[in-house]
C-alpha cells in the first residue's frame, strides 16, 4: 500500500512539473481501455448496418450519431483502438526488434576491414534507399503488392519504420563499442554476439524506447491514412481512418459527425503517444532527466513545511 | 524597391499576415477554380462551364466510353438519325428522347433525320437505304458524303473495338454489307431482318467520321486514325475541340459553319473536379453552370436554393451484382435466388439513393419498350432466402467475396447493407474494395464471385439490351450466364420486325432470366443533373450523356 502511495506521490509531483506527461499517459490508457472494454460498453454492434437509423445526429440514443448506413459512430469509435493500436503496436515492435538487431550488428562491424564491413555498408545504403521513398507512398506500394489485409498493413509499418531503429541503434552501438567494459567482455572471452546482446544493446536501448512511443503514434496515423485511401483494413472493420473516409463527403451536406468523432479520437490518441514518447525521452536522456529530477526536488522542497522561506533564501 | 517591400512587411501585423497568407494559399491551391470564376465573371453568358468528375480520357468511341468522353461525343459528332424530343412526363423542364413504339409513325419509331434526310426499309426488312444530307461540312471543312458513312462502318470491322458489337447486333458479317448507293445514298444489306437497324443509327456509339480528314492524317501504320482520334475529332457535330488537357480541362468551341441551328453556348469548358463535394461547392458558389454526378445526399442539400436546381429523370442506368454463374455455390440457381431475396432494395433506395432511384425489377432498363416488371419475384424476404439455401444444400450459409468499386461512393454503403442482411441468413461476405483503375478489368475478367456493375444499354430496345447482358456470346455477359434457350430467343427477337411477336419473345426471355437470377437486382438510378436555375434545355438521352448544344441561358 505504501509503495502504491509512494508511486502516486511521484506521479503527482511529475504532474506538477510536467503535466503534459500525465495527460499523455491518461490518453493512451483511455484508448487502451476503450479498446479492451469496447464489447462491454459499446451500445451497438460496430459492424451491423441499420438502414432505419442512417445519418442520425448525435443524441442520447447514438452519442456520436450514426453513419450513412446506420452504424453507430460511438460504438465504432471505441472499437477502433482494437485494430488501430494492435496494428500500430505490433508493426512498431516488429520494426524496433528487426531494426535494432540489424542496427546493432551494423554498428558493431562498421569499422575495421573485411566482408562484415562491406556488409554493414551495404545494409546502410539499402536503408538509405528505403528511406528515400516517401513513407506513405512506400506503404501503399507494399499493400498494393502484398494484398489488402491487416497483416499487410502491419508488415508495411514494420518495413517503413525499421530503418529508423537501424540508424538509432547503429549510432548508439558505435559509441558504446569503444567503452572499456565492452573491451573487458571481449577479453574475458565472450563472443561478439554475446557482447552485443548482453553489454551493448541494453545500454543502447534508451533512444530506441523513446522512439518507440512516438512511432506508435505515427503508425496509427499511417494505418488511418492507408485505410482512408482504401488500402488499409477492409470495411466494415471499425478503424478510425476508414470511418473518416466513409464520412468525410457528408461534411459538405452538414453531417459532420461520421468523420469528426473518429478524427478527434485519432488526433487525441496520436497526441497522447507523442507525449508518452516525450516522457520516455526525458527519462532516457541524462541531461533532461537531471532537469526533471531538479524540478521534482524543487517541488518537494516547496511542498515541505517552511519551504517558502527556504526557497526565498536560496533565491539570489 | 527593397525598402518599400521591407516597409510593407514591417507594417504587417500577425493577423494581417495570416489573412494575406490564407489568400495567397487559396489562390495558389485553386488556380483552376479562380480561372473558372474569372471566365464566367467576364459576362460570358454564352459560355457553359461544367464541373465534371473527369476530362475525356480519349475521344474515340471505339476504345473509350468514359464519362467525359461520351459527353464530348455528342457535341463533336453528328449521327444519321435522332429520336424526336418530348417533355419528360415527370419533369416538364426536361426534354427526353421519344423512344416508344409508335405504330402510326414511319416504321413505328419517332425519328428525325440528321445526316440522313430520308430512309426506306425493304419489305423483307433486310435492306435499309438512307438518303444523305447535302452541304454538311465537318469541323475540318470537308463535305459529307456516303463515303464517310461507309468508311465509318468499315472502321468498326477493322478495329474490332466496341464497334464489332454494333455490327454483330445488327447481323452484319462483312464490310461489303454496307454499300454506297451513290454520292449521297447508302444502304445496309442484312442476311436477316433487323428491328434495330434504324435505332442503331441514333446510338451514341455510331458517330459518322470525316473520312477525308482521317485518311489525310492517318499513316500507313494507322489507316483508321486511332492515334489522331485519341486527341482530336473529325466529325460533323456542332462543336470543335479547342483544347484537351487531360486531368484539367477540355474546351469546345461552337462551329459557325454547322449545318443545323447554331448552339447558344459558343464555348463549353469542361473542368475536371474529381470530388463531388468540390463540384457541389463550385455550383453553389456560382463558379460553374453544371455539377455532374453528385452524391444522392448532395442533391438534397440543393433543395430550397433559388439559384441552383437539380433535375432527376428516369434513366437507362441499372446497378446490379454480377452473380458469377461459374463459381460455386453461385452456380446453383437457388443460391442466386436466395441472394436476391436477401437484397434490401427498398432500404438501399431510401438510405443510399435518397429516393433518386427505383427498384430494379426487370433485367433491362424499365424505361425501354417491352420492359416487363411483372416477373420480378423476389423482394426482401430472409425466411424465403434461408429456405432456398437449405434446398440448395447450404442450410448454414456459406462464405464468399463481394467486390466493389472504390471510385463509386454508393457501392460501399450498398455492400455494407447487403452484408448485414446476408449475415442473418448465414452468408458471410468479405468486402473487397477495388481501386477504380482496376475495377473494370476485374469485371471483364469474370473471376470474382460477386461484383457490382453499373451500366446502361444505349439502344432503347429489348433485343439489344438482352443480347448485351445475357447472350453467352456477348462480351458484356459478365455474370457468365449461359442458357441456350435464352440465346436462341434473344437472337430470334433480333430478327423479327413484328413488335407483338417481339414482345411475346422478350417477355419470355425476361421471365427466364429473372427466374434464373444471374444478377442481384438492385436499382435503376435516375439521371440527375445539378445546374444553375437559369440554365435551360436539359435533354435526357438513353446514352446518359449531355449534349452541349441543348443548353440555353434564360
Amino acid at each position: 500500500m505504501s509503495k502504491v502511495l509512494s508511486f502516486l506521490r511521484i506521479v503527482g509531483r511529475i504532474a506538477r512539473v510536467r503535466p503534459r506527461f500525465v495527460v499523455g499517459y491518461v490518453i493512451v490508457l483511455v484508448a487502451i481501455l476503450a479498446g479492451l472494454l469496447a464489447p462491454a460498453i459499446a451500445p451497438y454492434s460496430p459492424i451491423e448496418a441499420d438502414p432505419t437509423q442512417f445519418l442520425e445526429p448525435p443524441s442520447w440514443k447514438h452519442l456520436f450519431g450514426t453513419d450513412a448506413v446506420g452504424m453507430d459512430i460511438f460504438s465504432r469509435t471505441i472499437y477502433a483502438p482494437r485494430i488501430d493500436l494492435t496494428i500500430a503496436v505490433v508493426g512498431t515492435l516488429l520494426s524496433a526488434v528487426a531494426g535494432s538487431f540489424i542496427g546493432a550488428l551494423v554498428g558493431y562491424y562498421s569499422t575495421g576491414r573485411g566482408v562484415r564491413v562491406w556488409a554493414s555498408y551495404a545494409v546502410m545504403r539499402a536503408a538509405d534507399v528505403l528511406q528515400a521513398f516517401p513513407v506513405f507512398v512506400f506503404a501503399i506500394a507494399l499493400v498494393a503488392s502484398l494484398g489488402q489485409s491487416i497483416q499487410t498493413v502491419v508488415l508495411a509499418i514494420a518495413f517503413v519504420n525499421a530503418p529508423i531503429y537501424l540508424r538509432l541503434m547503429r549510432a548508439q552501438v558505435m559509441s558504446i563499442r569503444e567503452m572499456r567494459y565492452v573491451e573487458a567482455s571481449l577479453v574475458a572471452g565472450l563472443s561478439d554476439l554475446r557482447t552485443i546482446m548482453r553489454h551493448i544493446v541494453p545500454n543502447a536501448m534508451g533512444p530506441v524506447l523513446a522512439q518507440l512511443s512516438i512511432n506508435v503514434g505515427w503508425a496509427i496515423l499511417l494505418t488511418a491514412g492507408l485505410s482512408f485511401i482504401g488500402a488499409g483494413v477492409r470495411a466494415p472493420t471499425p478503424e478510425w481512418g476508414s470511418m473518416i473516409a466513409m464520412g468525410f463527403q457528408n461534411v459538405v451536406t452538414g453531417q459532420w459527425w461520421p468523420s469528426v468523432f473518429p478524427g478527434l479520437a485519432l488526433a487525441i490518441t496520436v497526441f497522447g503517444f507523442s507525449l508518452v514518447g516525450l516522457s520516455i525521452e526525458v527519462v532516457a536522456d541524462p541531461v533532461k532527466r537531471r532537469a526533471l529530477v531538479r524540478d521534482l526536488a524543487r517541488v518537494s522542497l516547496c511542498a515541505a513545511p517552511g519551504a517558502a522561506s527556504l526557497s526565498a533564501k536560496s533565491t539570489p | 524597391m527593397a525598402d518599400r517591400v521591407k516597409g510593407a512587411f514591417d507594417r504587417l501585423d500577425r493577423r494581417q499576415f495570416l489573412k494575406t497568407a490564407v489568400a495567397a494559399g487559396t489562390a495558389a491551391a485553386a488556380p483552376e477554380v479562380l480561372g473558372v470564376t474569372k471566365a464566367l465573371a467576364q459576362g460570358q453568358a454564352n459560355t457553359l462551364v461544367i464541373a465534371a468528375p473527369a476530362t475525356p480520357q480519349g475521344l474515340d468511341i471505339e476504345f473509350d466510353v468514359s464519362l467525359g468522353s461520351i459527353d464530348s461525343l455528342g457535341a463533336l459528332y453528328e449521327y444519321m438519325l435522332a429520336y424526336e424530343k418530348i417533355p419528360d412526363p415527370q419533369d416538364p423542364n426536361v426534354q427526353r428522347e421519344d423512344t416508344g413504339v409508335h405504330p402510326d409513325k414511319k416504321y413505328g419509331l419517332a425519328l428525325r433525320g440528321r445526316l440522313a434526310t430520308d430512309w426506306e426499309i425493304s419489305n423483307d426488312g433486310r435492306k435499309a437505304t438512307f438518303k444523305l444530307r447535302d452541304g454538311v461540312r465537318s469541323n475540318w471543312g470537308n463535305l459529307f458524303s456516303a463515303e464517310d458513312v461507309k468508311w465509318t462502318w468499315d472502321r468498326k470491322f477493322n478495329l474490332k473495338g466496341q464497334g464489332i458489337f454494333q455490327t454483330s447486333v445488327l447481323g452484319l458479317k462483312s464490310p461489303d454489307q454496307v454499300k454506297v448507293e451513290g454520292p449521297m445514298a447508302i444502304s445496309f444489306n442484312l442476311e436477316k431482318p433487323s428491328p434495330i437497324l434504324l435505332k442503331q443509327q441514333c446510338n451514341l456509339a455510331n458517330p459518322i467520321y470525316d473520312s477525308k480528314k482521317i485518311k489525310q492524317v492517318g499513316s500507313t501504320d494507322d489507316p483508321w486514325g486511332v492515334k489522331f482520334l485519341q486527341n482530336e475529332s473529325a466529325g460533323f457535330g456542332p462543336y470543335r475541340l479547342q483544347q484537351l488537357t487531360r486531368g484539367q480541362q477540355a474546351v469546345f468551341q461552337a462551329r459557325d459553319d454547322y449545318w443545323d441551328e447554331k448552339p447558344f453556348m459558343k464555348t463549353v469548358i469542361m473542368r475536371e473536379v474529381p470530388t463531388s463535394a468540390s463540384r457541389l461547392s463550385l455550383l453553389q458558389g456560382g463558379a460553374v453552370d453544371i455539377a455532374q454526378f453528385l452524391q444522392p445526399r448532395e442533391y438534397q442539400s440543393l433543395k430550397g436554393n433559388p439559384t441552383v436546381v437539380f433535375d432527376a429523370v428516369n434513366a437507362s442506368y441499372m446497378i446490379w451484382l454480377e452473380l458469377n454463374a461459374k463459381i460455386k455455390p453461385l452456380d446453383n440457381v437457388r443460391v442466386r435466388q436466395a441472394m436476391n431475396l436477401a437484397l434490401p432494395q427498398e432500404e438501399i433506395i431510401r438510405t443510399i439513393y435518397y429516393g433518386l432511384a427505383d427498384p430494379q425489377k426487370a433485367p433491362m432498363p424499365y424505361i425501354y419498350p417491352m420492359a416487363n416488371l411483372d416477373y420480378y419475384r423476389y423482394g426482401y424476404n430472409l425466411e424465403a432466402a434461408k429456405k432456398l439455401l437449405a434446398e440448395a444444400g447450404l442450410p448454414n450459409g456459406f462464405s464468399t467475396t463481394l467486390s466493389y468499386n472504390a471510385g463509386d461512393p454508393t457501392q460501399e454503403p450498398i455492400a455494407l447493407l447487403y452484408q448485414t442482411a446476408l449475415r442473418q441468413i448465414g452468408v458471410e461476405i468479405q468486402l473487397d474494395k477495388l481501386p477504380a483503375g482496376v475495377f473494370y478489368e476485374n469485371v471483364t475478367k469474370r473471376q470474382k464471385p460477386i461484383i457490382f456493375y453499373l451500366d446502361s444499354p444505349w439502344t432503347p430496345d429489348p433485343g439489344y439490351s438482352m443480347f448485351l447482358y445475357f447472350h453467352s456470346k456477348s462480351y458484356v455477359d459478365y455474370s457468365n450466364y449461359e442458357n441456350p434457350k435464352v440465346n436462341q430467343m434473344i437472337e430470334s427477337g433480333l430478327e423479327t420486325l413484328d413488335d407483338a411477336v417481339r414482345k411475346k419473345t422478350y417477355d419470355e426471355v425476361q421471365q427466364m432470366v429473372m427466374d434464373e437470377a444471374p444478377w442481384g437486382f438492385i436499382a435503376y438510378p435516375k439521371y440527375t443533373l445539378a445546374r444553375k436555375a437559369n440554365l435551360k434545355g436539359f435533354t435526357y438521352y438513353t446514352s446518359n450523356n449531355l449534349r452541349f448544344q441543348d443548353f440555353k441561358r434564360a
